[in-house]
């Protein structure tokens, strides 16, 4: 489990608090900077025909455009920013954690339910902001009375946990990727060194490990994905309550 | 592991962080959120003040260049259209003034030939009545000469006959009752 401990390289305190700088934060910073660099530098508003780098920036602000007009028409593009953040930062999270030796910053349940949190937050504030106390509406599905008895606590359940399921969904994506990765890691060592015929079989789980590296790059971009699309539903919620637009 | 190095900055005891798995590892929450917070809203803010203007600036000016030219483009289109209309209806034009001309020019050329064909109709026929008159006269002129050959051959049998002399007079008038 050492690639999900968290060390420190810089000690800091503040207020009481242990706010060191760890492995961890400088992977942030490394995200944060990638990202904030990329899509500043390589984008020339005038340029025509883009490079490949401007075509990678505009295709991931067209996905993300897309995303939010799709699923909650045209007054959510008013969170483009957020949901565009929040896409890029757990995407590239994702990516540069499947770096060799780096650290994964999304699989820190602490990092996803703090992201998954805002969210909700977005959406409650959001909600309450458009509709007042009429969203609470939002928990009260068109259905027959004696129905809604049983029906609003579900809603009010299921509004509950989505932090979690939001958060755990990407958390726990991450930590079985890479600790099935670090497993069959362990299966390569072990019988690369049992000698003999053992050796030789050790060829079988690192092939395994190339099938399975793949398979965490695409589920980097699909938790991604997921994450970006459910936050854009539950704004969509938030902005549109019961009515489908 | 850095559970040492950690439990050095963190005052934290040892046993506390052996236990535990390090994603529920608490003492590392404060600095993780501390961190999340600064580098999310740098990241929010970049993308929302620099990076996303710019790149939906890049893509207007794309939309618009190319719905421009698109534009332009069928301008040049409904010009080339509009110069193809008016070639052809130069062309059409051009073709039934030149078949007017050539009409008329067949008409003009018919009644000249025409004309010229009457013109020779009545020489030829002028030509010939003159040559029909010609050979009456010289039909008659022919027929008085044998009348005159007639009377001087009665004349010259009767006198070598007779040893009379008949007057033409009445040589004629005896030939004329036959």
């Amino acid at each position: 489990m050492h690639q999900f401990t968290i060390k420190p390289l810089v000690p800091l305190h503040l207020g009481g608090f242990d706010v060191s700088f760890t492995n961890q934060s400088l992977l942030m910073v490394i995200v944060v900077l990638a990202a904030s660099l990329f899509l500043t530098l390589a984008v020339k508003p005038n340029r025509l025909v883009p490079t490949r780098g401007q075509s990678m920036a505009e295709m991931s602000y067209e996905f993300v455009a897309n995303m939010i007009h799709s699923s909650t028409g045209e007054d959510g593009l008013k969170f483009f920013p957020f949901v565009f953040t929040l896409f890029i930062f757990v995407l590239l999270a994702n990516f540069f954690g499947m770096v060799p030796g780096s650290f994964t910053i999304t699989s820190q349940i602490a990092v996803t339910f703090a992201l998954a949190s805002l969210v909700i937050l977005a959406v409650i504030v959001t909600g309450f902001m458009k509709h007042g106390i009429g969203f609470l509406k939002l928990f009260v599905p068109h259905a027959p009375l004696p129905l809604l008895f049983l029906l609003v606590p579900i809603e009010v359940i299921s509004f509950l946990t989505r932090p979690i399921s939001l958060s755990v969904r990407l958390f726990a994506n991450m930590l079985a990727g890479h600790t099935m990765l670090a497993v069959f890691g362990g299966f390569v060592v072990a019988l690369g060194a049992a000698g003999g015929v053992l050796s030789v079989m050790a060829v079988a789980p690192m092939m395994l490990i190339v099938a399975i590296m793949l398979l965490e790059l695409l589920v980097a971009f699909l938790q991604a994905y997921v994450f970006a699309i459910l936050t854009c539903i539950y704004l969509n919620e938030a902005l549109h309550l019961h009515d489908h637009h | 592991m850095a559970e040492g190095a950690h439990t050095e900055t963190t005052g934290v005891p040892a046993e506390h962080e052996a236990a535990g798995f390090p994603p529920f590892d608490t003492t590392t929450f404060p600095s993780q959120l501390f961190w999340l917070a600064i580098t999310f809203a740098f990241l929010f803010t970049v993308l929302w003040k620099v990076a996303g203007p710019k790149i939906n600036l890049a893509i207007t000016n794309r939309r618009g260049t190319i719905n421009g030219a698109i534009a332009e483009a069928g301008k040049a289109r409904a010009d080339a259209e509009a110069a193809q209309a008016a070639y052809e209806t130069a062309l059409a034009g051009a073709r039934s003034r030149g078949n007017a001309l050539a009409e008329e020019t067949r008409q003009k050329l018919n009644a000249e030939i025409a004309k010229a064909k009457s013109d020779a109709d009545a020489q030829a026929a002028q030509a010939m009545s003159a040559a029909e008159a010609r050979i009456g006269q010289t039909r008659e002129s022919a027929k008085a000469h044998v009348k005159t050959a007639a009377r001087d051959a009665a004349i010259a049998i009767v006198e070598r006959l007779t040893g009379d002399k008949v007057s033409a007079e009445d040589a004629s008038a005896a030939l004329g009752k036959n």
